[in-house]
């Protein structure tokens, strides 16, 4: 059963979502029960369908440059931080 | 308030201009909004200017477009350039639109008048208007009640006569269920039919823009205008669109309405009586009722669940602080920085994406989403083979009528569970339209959920449109 090791606090900092220890007991219980009434999805038999059935065939539009210059000039003036046509973003690794 | 057709044939025949069409809209927002709380922002200055633009043309002898100068609100996770859309998130507060979203363009092109952007739950997560950061949107038929959601504010607004449509997205109801609370009409067309380009993405395999309006003929006009391929949208889909507003029959005997099996068995007392009542009223009108089975339709509510917070997960991803977002400048590594910059994000919306990227660790990914995809294709399965026997399929809206402000708080697996008749919706691609039939005994306003086959809007715009009629 799904959080039957994990719990709360574990799921938030695997998904990168920091939680205060109020929120942390407030999705304990949230997440537990509805896990709980996911669980319910188990027993339903799917052997007769193939995962790939099931995973939609992925869209893909043809890869066809789009020149846009003012689009582009507007997307990069929404940085705060800019240089000669480059977005500055701050270092993350 | 008037009728998107009424406006719109006014404004062309010169009876009445766009200007005074803006101005009826403006003034209705000034008297109500402080209450209601539908619309979180206002251009007036903007919308009166496009009025006049409009009634200029038409002075010029140009013909006008289907929906002159009728005024539309649109939810705040729509893209219109220039302006904000913050989808009601302090993630997102101070974001201005760098383009159009295509609902927008075609909007435009059709002459419509844009005045605002609706209220929301935040990110569009929730049934209630209860998460967005503007405070919650007021049900106009009692100021104590949700008015639904998430597009709450959009129905708000076309309830309470401030435009006369609106629009939402609908990813598991979010358009069906606010029309249902508010008593109006709400239509979430089939997967594909709208393209989604430049509206902010919750869950891409369900999330489709949808109408709110006061009538079924305005609601088919709209989505005539709004649906159709776009380059920009891989998922929309390359087929003709009917003109819906022009597509109803004389009457709807001999129409054959699907009624699933046990669908009624655990709802409240008034609403459905006034479901069988709808049902009876549908037979004289020369329908035929035929029950059909969908055995896995019970598990839509899990399943839809587990699959859109997943996509939720990867969707909301890219507000990391770096191209979109919040971005703190305290952390001291990179699990700080993603940490510290999604601080922002609501409750709800911090819940669904650990719950989606839980359902999507390596060691839950079969026994969860996997599981989950497979129960949606025999859930669509399930429709399927009731179409091949129905022209319609006819359901509540949602269980219960507007709720008080702030029930439910601590309950949210009870919210989760009254999305069970419109996410079936999502989870299958179906169309479904909400359509008032009747109020309870205090007044609130009760809808009925018409579904339709793949690319068959017509069907249950026809089925909705007499039955707003004859009641």
């Amino acid at each position: 059963m799904i959080l039957e090791k994990d719990n709360a606090a574990r799921c938030a900092r695997m998904a990168k979502i920091r939680l205060t220890p109020a929120e942390t007991a407030l999705y304990e219980d949230q997440m537990k029960e509805l896990f709980a009434w996911v669980e319910q999805l188990s027993a339903v038999d799917t052997s007769a369908v193939k995962e790939s059935a099931a995973i939609r065939a992925a869209y893909l539009r043809p890869d066809t440059p789009v020149t846009d210059e003012s689009l582009a000039q507007t997307l990069v003036g929404q940085f705060s931080d800019q240089k000669d046509h480059c977005v500055k973003v701050k270092k993350v690794l | 308030m008037r009728t998107v057709f009424d406006i719109a044939e006014a404004v062309r025949n010169g009876t009445l201009s766009a200007r005074e069409a803006v101005l009826e809209s403006l003034r209705k927002i000034k008297e109500l909004n402080p209450q209601i709380n539908a619309f979180v922002e206002v251009w007036p200055e903007e919308a009166l200017k496009r009025a006049e633009e409009i009634d200029a043309r038409l002075a010029k002898g140009e013909k006008l477009g289907p929906l002159a100068g009728v005024t539309v609100g649109i939810k705040d996770n729509i893209l219109y350039k220039g302006h904000k859309a913050t989808c009601c998130s302090k993630m997102l507060a101070n974001y201005v639109a760098p383009y159009n979203a295509t609902v927008v363009e075609k909007l435009m092109a059709a002459d419509a008048v844009i005045v605002g952007r609706t209220n929301m739950d935040e990110f569009a997560m929730g049934s209630s208007n209860q998460t967005s950061i503007y405070g919650p949107a007021h049900n106009p038929v009692d100021f104590d009640r949700v008015p639904g959601g998430s597009s709450g504010g959009s129905a708000a607004a076309v309830a309470a006569g401030m435009v006369p449509a609106a629009l939402g997205t609908d990813t598991g109801g979010s358009v069906r269920q606010p029309a249902s609370f508010c008593g109006i009409v709400g239509i979430k067309p089939g997967y594909g039919r709208i393209s989604r380009y430049g509206v902010v993405a919750f869950s891409s395999g369900a999330d489709q823009v949808g109408v709110l309006a006061a009538d079924v003929k305005s609601a088919a006009l709209m989505l005539e205008v709004l649906c159709g391929r776009d380059k920009n949208d891989s998922t929309s889909l390359e087929e003709p669109v009917p003109a819906f507003s022009r597509s109803f029959t004389a009457d709807i005997r001999g129409l054959k309405v699907g009624m699933p099996n046990g669908f009624l068995d655990n709802l409240g007392q008034e609403v459905k009586e006034k479901i069988e009542a709808a049902a009876e009223k549908l037979k004289q009108l020369g329908a035929e009722l035929v029950a059909v089975d969908l055995p896995h339709a019970k598990y839509s509510a899990p399943c839809y669940y587990i699959i859109t917070s997943a996509e939720a997960s990867s969707n909301l991803a890219r507000f990391d602080g770096i191209r979109y977002g919040y971005n703190d400048k305290n952390a001291k590594d990179l699990t700080e920085q993603y940490e510290l910059d999604r601080a922002p994000f609501g409750l709800e919306v911090k819940k669904r994406i650990i719950i989606g990227s839980t359902a999507l660790r390596a060691e839950n990914y079969k026994a969860c989403y996997l599981q989950a995809v497979k129960v949606r294709e025999l859930i669509k399965q399930d429709f399927s083979a009731a179409f091949k026997k129905v022209d319609v399929i006819l359901t509540p809206t949602s269980p219960t009528t507007a709720f008080t402000l702030g029930a439910h708080k601590d309950n949210p697996l009870a919210v989760y569970l009254a999305d069970l008749y419109t996410c079936q919706g999502n989870i299958g691609g179906l169309a479904g339209i909400s359509v008032p039939c009747g109020n309870d005994k205090q007044g609130l306003p009760v809808g009925l959920q018409f579904y339709g086959p793949i690319l068959q809007e017509e069907k249950i715009l026809n089925a909705a449109y007499h039955f707003e009629k004859a009641l």
